[in-house]
């Protein structure tokens, strides 16, 4: 099991768990103070002190993972369990979708279907980025297996450029669409459309901030191959959902109207 | 399982409390905002006794009414009968399985930082101006009107809650599955184990559906989505199936963990390894799978077609037999078992007496036709609060006495902790018991006003004096167990005599739980008690 041996008798502390919880108290606040107090100088105030503890936290919480103990593996089932959490998620939104597709067909296809249909040569381009990344991240979790630390850091570096360059394709096709009159709040597909996308994306920018953190902490890495596994694993989980997300939210959706 | 003498646990300076990794500081510290929501929900629970106490409206407004309601709402089912088990799974898990802390102690203390900022939130809320009145279910149209408050503190509070138990629940599991010492095997688990297993992976698969339904409430409110606007090709019924998808589930949370420390306590105080184990196993994975599919019996009045509510109906009654087959178990543990009547153990039977009246009272309530009748009505309020109020309650001040002397060295009083115990059962039975008849007459649920009619008026009555006996009762326990933490003799490593792993290291346990990872015999069971007397033998 883990932890064979004796230690010597102490408290065990960390420092870091504290601000990164404390942090989503102050963002939490700071939506409250721009939602319903109206107060913008609170709200940014609360926001900035929130994101400054959280990147605080989540540095220090990863130096201190990478240089202290050893490496026990169990990160990984832990993501697996996560993303079960992702998949019911994800299926919450797709119910709302799913739902209003089904009993507002008609009004559905006459009228909430923007203009000229959706751009799905962008949307095939956005895939064939997203699963090139998930390519050159397998090949970055194998580079680091086989202790090749220059092809980490390469490969992922490559996962982060092709996930982020999908995020700034994907913000211009939302513009796009939104200068069209096509809003988060024009209909449920508008609003369908812009939540699972939104969601999604979001899961995205997860996963290549997950990847700058691996990253910066690339030089301890070949004590602890664990994180690589589990952001690995985490991204290819974005990459399959968005198989359903595009063939949802472009497909089904504007289906009967290209 | 040498005595090495240690400082305990718990004597630690602020900052390793603050920053504390362990385990059992962290359950210590989940149980503490825990108890301390309890008592605020409770007070809110005795204010709107009182305001029902006569019709008319004497001491509140409509509004305040509405709010007490929410308030007692949310912070009984998410800081008590939810949160009460992030105390007792941090501190008891690791120790039952022979490990010396969780998978992720620091995402352990984060999943506590997370509910202590919700915690803080939710007491925001009680500032002027920010007052949520939108019930626990905070159901759309309704909670989008601006009567309702402030929908981003519902929405976030819910979100933290929900992050905290995701990560306190894959944790747990995680640990669960892959900590267990060598000759613990799944078959041997405690049964408290196997309770606390199912109910984490409800909460992997439930929490979610909440986050999306509360998050599509945010949307709606600041972004002018269509999710629950019909206008708009929306729907509030999605809300609602998404709410009950979690919050359906979300009673077996409660619940299951419960009748894993009834199961404890039900085997060591009658010495007998626990009646038809393996039905049990079955019986807890059968509520929880069973517990996903039952969840369009909270909405049988909302218009859902005929076929579904049968078929909604069905699951709901055959969740009878998996929980039948568990108080069955439980009554033949006791036959020919040695039974020592200890105030746990007085606990214990009076949870599962509490459980089988609001279970008995559940199976109609799953039937269509009876449901309908008595639906958003008193009844109903009567029912839950014999399942999750009365019998969780119990179990969990049970749990208290009966891991008293392992978490804090010491014992009880067992003369003031059955007089608690018999105040309470007195008042929640004058409280609840009537509260189902005015409940059949007709009383709705959530009004704060009622016509005189002389039998509504002397039924209210009664039942605010039996809520204030049980607040009483409750009163009493928690003062014992308080006081108990200065007053009480010191206890024995061990002295319910229990072959449970967590019994058999000293109490309390020293901080690191294990010297050495221990090693199972093969002839160990943590309900087997010859084995532990062989021991004391051989000792």
């Amino acid at each position: 099991m883990a932890h064979e041996g004796t230690h010597a008798a102490h408290h065990e502390t960390s420092v870091w768990a504290l601000p990164v919880g404390l942090s989503t108290f102050f963002l939490s606040l700071a939506a409250i103070a721009h939602f319903t107090w109206h107060l913008p100088f609170l709200a940014v105030l609360s926001g900035g002190v929130g994101l400054a503890l959280l990147a605080i936290g989540i540095a220090g919480w990863a130096n201190e993972y990478f240089s202290k103990g050893h490496d026990e593996g169990l990160g990984f089932q832990g993501i697996v369990w996560f993303v079960f959490a992702e998949v019911v998620i994800f299926g919450t939104i797709f119910a709302g979708f799913w739902m209003a597709r089904v009993t507002h067909a008609d009004v559905w296809v006459r009228e909430w279907i923007p203009q000229g249909g959706m751009n799905l040569a962008l949307v095939a381009l956005l895939t064939l980025i997203l699963w090139t990344s998930s390519f050159t991240i397998w090949k970055a979790e194998h580079s680091i297996e086989e202790g090749d630390l220059g092809g980490y850091r390469m490969w992922l570096l490559a996962t982060m450029v092709l996930g982020t360059a999908f995020l700034v394709l994907h913000a211009w096709e939302w513009l796009h669409l939104w200068h069209k009159g096509f809003t988060i709040s024009s209909n449920m597909y508008g609003t369908g459309f812009y939540m699972l996308t939104g969601v999604h994306a979001s899961h995205v920018l997860v996963g290549v901030l997950m990847q700058l953190v691996l990253l910066i902490n690339s030089g301890k890495a070949l004590n602890k191959k664990t994180p690589a596994r589990a952001a690995s694993y985490y991204w290819h989980f974005v990459d399959l959902a968005w198989l359903l997300v595009a063939g949802t939210a472009y497909i089904v959706g504007s289906y009967g109207k290209f | 399982m040498a005595a090495v003498s240690y400082r305990p646990y718990f004597s630690a300076g602020l900052k390793e409390w603050l920053f504390t990794t362990d385990h059992k500081k962290i359950g210590i510290m989940y149980g503490i905002t825990s108890l301390i929501f309890f008592l605020i929900a409770g007070l809110s629970a005795l204010a709107i006794r009182l305001e029902l106490y006569q019709p008319g409206l004497q001491y509140m407004s409509e509004d305040a009414y509405n709010q007490a309601l929410t308030v007692h709402g949310v912070l009984m089912q998410f800081w008590w009968a939810v949160a009460i088990w992030g105390s007792f799974g941090n501190y008891l898990l690791p120790l039952m399985i022979g490990a010396r802390d969780v998978a992720f102690p620091r995402l352990n203390a984060l999943s506590y930082w997370l509910f202590f900022a919700a915690s803080v939130l939710a007491l925001l809320t009680f500032l002027p101006g920010n007052h949520i009145r939108m019930m626990w279910t905070g159901y759309p149209p309704f909670s989008l009107n601006e009567n309702a408050g402030p929908v981003a503190f519902y929405a976030l509070i819910i979100h933290m809650l929900g992050a905290s138990s995701l990560a306190s629940a894959i944790n747990l599991v995680v640990t669960n599955l892959t900590m267990r010492a060598p000759g613990i095997t799944l078959r041997k688990m405690n049964l408290f184990l196997h309770a606390f297993l199912a109910m984490n992976v409800i909460q992997i698969l439930g929490v979610p559906a909440l986050a999306g339904a509360v998050t599509m409430l945010l949307m709606d409110k600041y972004f002018h989505t269509a999710f629950f606007d019909p206008t708009r090709g929306g729907d509030p019924l999605l809300y609602q199936n998404l709410f009950w998808f979690y919050s359906h589930p979300v009673v077996y949370v409660m619940i299951l963990p419960a009748f894993g420390l009834i199961s404890e306590m039900i085997a060591t105080f009658s010495r007998r390894e626990i009646f038809g184990r393996t039905s049990m196993i079955f019986a807890i994975w059968g509520i929880a799978i069973l517990g996903f599919m039952v969840w369009i019996h909270h909405m049988f009045t909302s218009g859902v077609p005929d076929w579904i509510r049968i078929l909604f109906s069905y699951t709901t009654v055959l969740i009878g037999v998996p929980t039948g087959i568990k108080i069955f178990n439980w009554v033949f543990t006791l036959y020919k078992g040695s039974v020592r009547f200890t105030t746990p153990m007085l606990y214990t039977l009076s949870a599962i007496f509490m459980f089988l009246i609001g279970g008995l009272t559940g199976i109609p309530l799953g039937l269509p036709a009876f449901d309908i009748a008595v639906h958003d009505s008193h009844f109903v309020v009567a029912h839950f609060h014999y399942v999750l109020g009365m019998a969780l309650t119990l179990a969990v001040f049970g749990g208290f006495h009966y891991w008293y002397p392992k978490i804090t060295g010491r014992m009880y009083s067992e003369l003031w902790g059955k007089i608690g115990l018999v105040i309470i059962m007195i008042g929640s039975n004058l409280f609840y018991f009537l509260q189902f008849i005015v409940g059949l007459e007709g009383m709705p649920r959530r009004y704060a006003d009622y016509p005189p009619i002389p039998e509504w008026v002397r039924l209210h009555e009664l039942q605010t004096i039996g809520a204030f006996i049980l607040a009483f009762g409750v009163f009493i326990a928690l003062a014992n167990l308080i006081l108990s933490t200065k007053l009480g003799p010191k206890a024995e490593d061990n002295p319910w005599q229990s072959p449970s792993l967590e019994w058999l290291i000293p109490s309390p346990p020293p901080p690191h739980n294990f010297d050495k990872i221990p090693h199972m015999p093969e002839d160990w069971d943590p309900y087997n008690y010859e084995w532990l007397e062989k021991q004391h033998k051989k000792a």
